[in-house]
């Protein structure tokens, strides 16, 4: 119990802690006090998954029906692994990218939260708990979108946060029926529907399953819902904007995940109209994400709507069903943590170092910080998923799964324009290689300068790099793990 | 008869007393005495709770000597009791919160007067909760209007003035609807306690006798109540009320007075024309499809507002509109979501009331939106005070606006006919909700170029102090509220 509480409250509690605490001139001390907190929920996130899985833990009762439970189980240590690595990675980064921004305690009071409030998430063990610390998310998560006060951030914060709360309060919705008529709104494997509620109430249950979808797929960058997120990544500071695009809306999978997997049952939803609609919906989303990355100059915009379109990728592979597919999405749910948050720091770090943002304005980026750039185009590949690097693994399992799956139409449908988009793919994150490593003829050699970013920002940038490499070398372990928990689930 | 039985009346007479005798005082000398007085008459009913509790009935005290169809009864249930001790403590901490304000904003020769309507306004909330007589309710309908008015009044601006005239109108024509209801009571039944009123209803309606007039009886007093608390579209009165007087004043009126009428109501429904005949009746789906609305014009125009407390006043009619819905649901479950949402709703308004006016105070006076830009820098309770009660009137949960959210929703699930429309004007609701107080939000932590002055801890203390008590009681009701809902229902149901 207390490993749980403390994994969770801590991060929260030094959070408060950094915001209340005075202005101080000293800056060393700040980042010192961060680092230190950093590595503790890390260490205490790793002891709890350690020492407290499997039970299920009541924190209190918000009224007789609706306890606060947490439990730990293996999609909460897939999701809180990677969220801990993330976080760290983009944390440390910060310290050298935030030197040029004001009000740091501010933001690293906040991104704290934002920790505790995801590790709380992973580990929510019913709907309501869930729906407690989702909203806390949006509010937390607010302040980094915010973060410099500038008209078009204050914008951006109020378009994110008005579609979270109309999505949250779709999932809301589906809460009260989910009550009404489940068995517990505890997360149990194969759902909590009874038959004999599915079948006297299939009608207004299937209705209220989509509106959960579309409800957290807004999290999750899903169309229709899917306009806060170019305009809310971006504005925030990259560190920010990493753990955002690469941990943040991984909330929104993990909220479908625990809809469609701990509380309908895909037994429930499979093969009717919310199936169909929400597979329209997902492929949509893909095809629209990429297409919009691919004509955007602006090199963190379209990081923005790359992530629209790669969510929906997991999305698809949760949509179809079917193992081989439930494994590729929950592998890409780790591929695409790791590389969007490496882009969004390159990006970052570009920007940081030369205050470059435009792609066309990368010209000859590579010869002035070449690791950087390599860094780069790896995980770029691994996004557009060639061999060996995690992404192939992924959407190779995606594709199979869909393939297998037998449902009219998607079966085809689906890989083609998973294979489509990654084209598109390809053709939004290439060209700044291309053009940061052969600037062409007419360009001005003499006025390079090597600028290599220090070693705080490329060593994050390193690591996730190899983590999603390594995803790709070894999926194996990854693999047979997610394989014994989906036996379960489907 | 146990001598607790007695402390309802005793609180009464005491309020009343505490009026007479604070009007010979000086301003200071009252003020303890309202202290003391609310002190007391807190402890007071959390003895009847506590005693009612145990003993898991309601009783009927009578006053004076006349036996029942005669004589004038109190009722005394745990609702009640509950009620009156919510309403003495939300009334201790408004006045507290706005008590440097009162100083500054009232000649300081008729800070007395305030105390006295004050303690008056208090007799009649009482009155209002725990009488088992129509009559007398009427009566005390009428001296809580007329203190209502002068709390509004003692800042003397041409506003207050022009707003307590209008506030006098409306609650009057109220007033005489809800007089006038009585009457045609009287004259179908033949009394005035609750009691013997509704057994004869009972008969009435089993007979078919009276059927229109009987409709019309439950219209004028349903009607009449509610353009008492503003209920949409009756609260052209209450922005100005709320926005103009001073705040001790707005918050009591907010989050007490229209839920005393409010609270009246709801006895009427259940204890004199009976909930089935209530139900039966179609004025139910009149103050249903008006909550609703309520919830969604009073949004709606608080966000066209630029003016924080005329907001926030505007919010109120929204809410009201919660508690409307809420009654109009036709059920025990919608009826006891009303009921937590009164409480919920005072610990939050009042709240809000008190943030706002120390974030106005540090922003040079100025309660225009573009002035208040950074004011959660310089009073940085007043700004963590502000979140909290936006926060929970948006619904977020841990705070007890979502509580209420919830209890409504869960009503309206179980209400087949009114689920679609309830929960959808609920969902719409929110997210106006979430505008205009989010927009605020945004607003006093948005940093501003060093205007205005900051204030500290130690010339607040007591404005500050306040502000963690209200913050306390919202997050009470909003992490362990089932022991309130046990007690909202056991209360309901001693009614019938």
């Amino acid at each position: 119990m207390q490993y749980i509480i403390l994994a969770i409250f801590f991060p929260i509690a030094a959070g408060l802690y950094l915001l209340i605490r005075k202005e101080s001139e000293n800056r060393k001390n700040l980042l010192l006090c961060t680092g230190a907190f950093l590595i503790i929920s890390a260490v205490l996130v790793v002891i709890a998954l350690f020492l407290a899985g499997g039970r299920m833990y009541t924190l209190f009762s918000l009224t007789d029906k609706l306890p606060i439970i947490f439990k730990i189980d293996e999609i909460s240590v897939l999701f809180s692994v990677m969220t801990i690595i993330i976080f760290l990675c983009a944390g440390f980064f910060s310290f050298e990218y935030m030197k040029h921004e004001e009000k740091e305690k501010r933001y690293y009071g906040f991104y704290l939260m934002v920790l505790g409030v995801l590790i709380a998430l992973c580990f929510a063990g019913n709907l309501i708990t869930f729906y407690l610390f989702f909203e806390m998310l949006t509010l937390s998560s607010m302040p980094l979108v915010l973060h410099n006060g500038s008209r078009e951030a204050i914008m951006a914060g109020l378009k994110y946060l008005f579609y979270s709360l109309c999505g949250a309060y779709m999932a809301l919705f589906g809460l009260y029926f989910v009550e009404r008529y489940g068995n517990t709104l505890t997360f149990s494997a194969g759902g909590v529907i009874s038959e004999q509620a599915a079948s006297a109430h299939g009608g207004i249950l299937l209705l209220v399953a989509f509106l959960m979808l579309l409800g957290f797929g807004v999290k999750a960058g899903m169309f229709p819902m899917h306009a806060w997120l170019p305009a809310a990544h971006p504005v925030a500071p990259a560190p920010a904007s990493a753990v955002l695009s690469a941990v943040i809306v991984k909330a929104g999978v993990l909220a479908i995940i625990r809809v469609v997997y701990y509380i309908f049952g895909s037994s429930f939803l499979k093969g009717t109209w919310v199936q169909t609609t929400w597979m329209i919906l997902i492929l949509l989303t893909i095809f629209m994400g990429s297409m919009l990355a691919y004509r955007e100059p602006v090199m963190k915009k379209r990081l923005a709507y790359s992530t629209i379109s790669q969510l929906s990728y997991i999305l698809f592979g949760l949509a179809v069903m079917d193992a081989g597919s439930v494994t590729g999405g929950l592998l890409h749910v780790l591929c695409h943590g790791f590389i969007k948050a490496a882009l969004f720091l390159c990006a970052g770090a570009i920007i940081y170092m030369t205050g470059k943002t435009r792609v066309e304005e990368f010209r000859g980026i590579g010869k002035e910080m070449p690791l950087l750039l390599w860094c780069y185009t790896i995980v770029s590949l691994g996004l557009i998923g060639i061999p060996p690097t995690g992404g192939f693994i992924s959407k190779w399992y995606l594709a199979q799964g869909a393939l297998s799956s037998g449902i009219p139409v998607f079966d085809w449908l689906g890989p083609v324009i998973l294979l489509v988009s990654a084209l598109l793919t390809a053709g939004y994150l290439l060209p700044v290689t291309i053009k940061g490593f052969f600037p062409g003829a007419d360009y001005d050699y003499n006025s390079l300068r090597k600028k290599e970013p220090p070693a705080l920002m490329t060593i994050p940038v390193l690591i996730l790099t190899i983590l999603s490499v390594a995803i790709g070398l070894f999926p194996g372990t990854v693999v047979q793990y997610l394989s014994q928990m989906i036996e379960k689930i489907i | 008869m146990d001598f607790v039985q007695s402390f309802p009346a005793i609180s009464i007479l005491l309020c009343l007393f505490a009026g007479i005798i604070s009007s010979g005082l000086k301003g200071k000398a009252a003020r303890y005495m309202n202290t003391v007085l609310i002190l007391t008459v807190t402890v007071l009913s959390a003895c009847t709770l506590l005693y009612t509790l145990g003993t898991g009935e309601s009783y009927v005290y009578v006053m004076g000597k006349f036996p029942a169809p005669w004589g004038n009864e109190i009722r005394v249930g745990v609702l009640e009791s509950f009620m009156a001790l919510f309403f003495c403590i939300i009334m201790l901490l408004s006045l507290f919160g706005g008590m440097k304000k009162l100083t500054e904003e009232v000649e300081e020769g008729k800070v007395f007067l305030y105390y006295v309507l004050t303690n008056l306004l208090l007799s009649s909330l009482l009155a209002l909760i725990y009488t088992n007589d129509l009559f007398t309710a009427y009566v005390f309908v009428e001296i809580n209007t007329i203190a209502a008015c002068g709390l509004i009044m003692i800042r003397q601006n041409g506003r207050t003035i022009e707003a307590a005239a209008r506030y006098m109108i409306m609650s009057l024509l109220g007033s005489g609807m809800l007089l006038m209801g009585i009457c045609m009571l009287y004259d179908l039944t033949g009394h005035l306690l609750m009691s013997n009123i509704s057994e004869q209803v009972a008969l009435l309606a089993a007979s078919g006798e009276y059927r229109i007039p009987l409709l019309v009886t439950i219209a004028l007093m349903s009607v009449g109540l509610a353009i008492k608390s503003a209920l949409f579209p009756f609260h052209a009165w209450l922005p100005d009320a709320y926005g103009y007087s001073t705040v001790s004043s707005a918050a009591i009126l907010s989050s007490l007075v229209s839920k005393g009428y409010i609270f009246l109501l709801i006895k009427i429904i259940y204890r004199v024309i009976g909930f089935e005949i209530f139900d039966n009746s179609r004025i139910i789906d009149v103050l249903f499809v008006f909550g609703l609305m309520g919830m969604i014009f009073g949004s709606l125009s608080a966000i066209k507002e630029n003016d924080i407390r005329r907001m926030i006043a505007y919010s109120s009619v929204a809410q009201i509109g919660y508690i409307y819905m809420g009654i109009g649901m036709g059920t025990a479950a919608g009826m006891s979501a009303s009921v937590f949402h009164i409480l919920s709703h005072a610990a939050t308004k009042s709240l809000l009331f008190i943030a706002a006016i120390g974030l106005t105070d540090v922003s040079g006076g100025s309660r225009k939106f573009v002035d208040l830009t950074g004011a959660a820098y310089r009073n940085k309770w007043a700004g963590v005070a502000f979140t909290v009660g936006s926060l929970s009137m948006v619904g977020v949960p841990l705070f007890s606006g979502f509580i209420s959210k919830l209890l409504f929703a869960q009503a309206a699930v179980q209400n087949n006919g009114k689920m679609l429309p309830a929960l959808i004007v609920l969902g719409i609701s929110t997210i106006l909700n979430a505008i205009y107080f989010m927009k605020t939000v945004i607003r006093i932590y948005t940093p501003a170029n060093g205007t205005g002055s900051c204030v500290t801890f130690r010339s607040m203390k007591l404005y500050a102090v306040t502000l963690v008590c209200f913050i306390v009681l919202n997050i009470i009701l909003g992490v362990s509220s089932q022991p309130v809902v046990d007690l909202i229902e056991q209360g309901l149901a001693m009614f019938s």
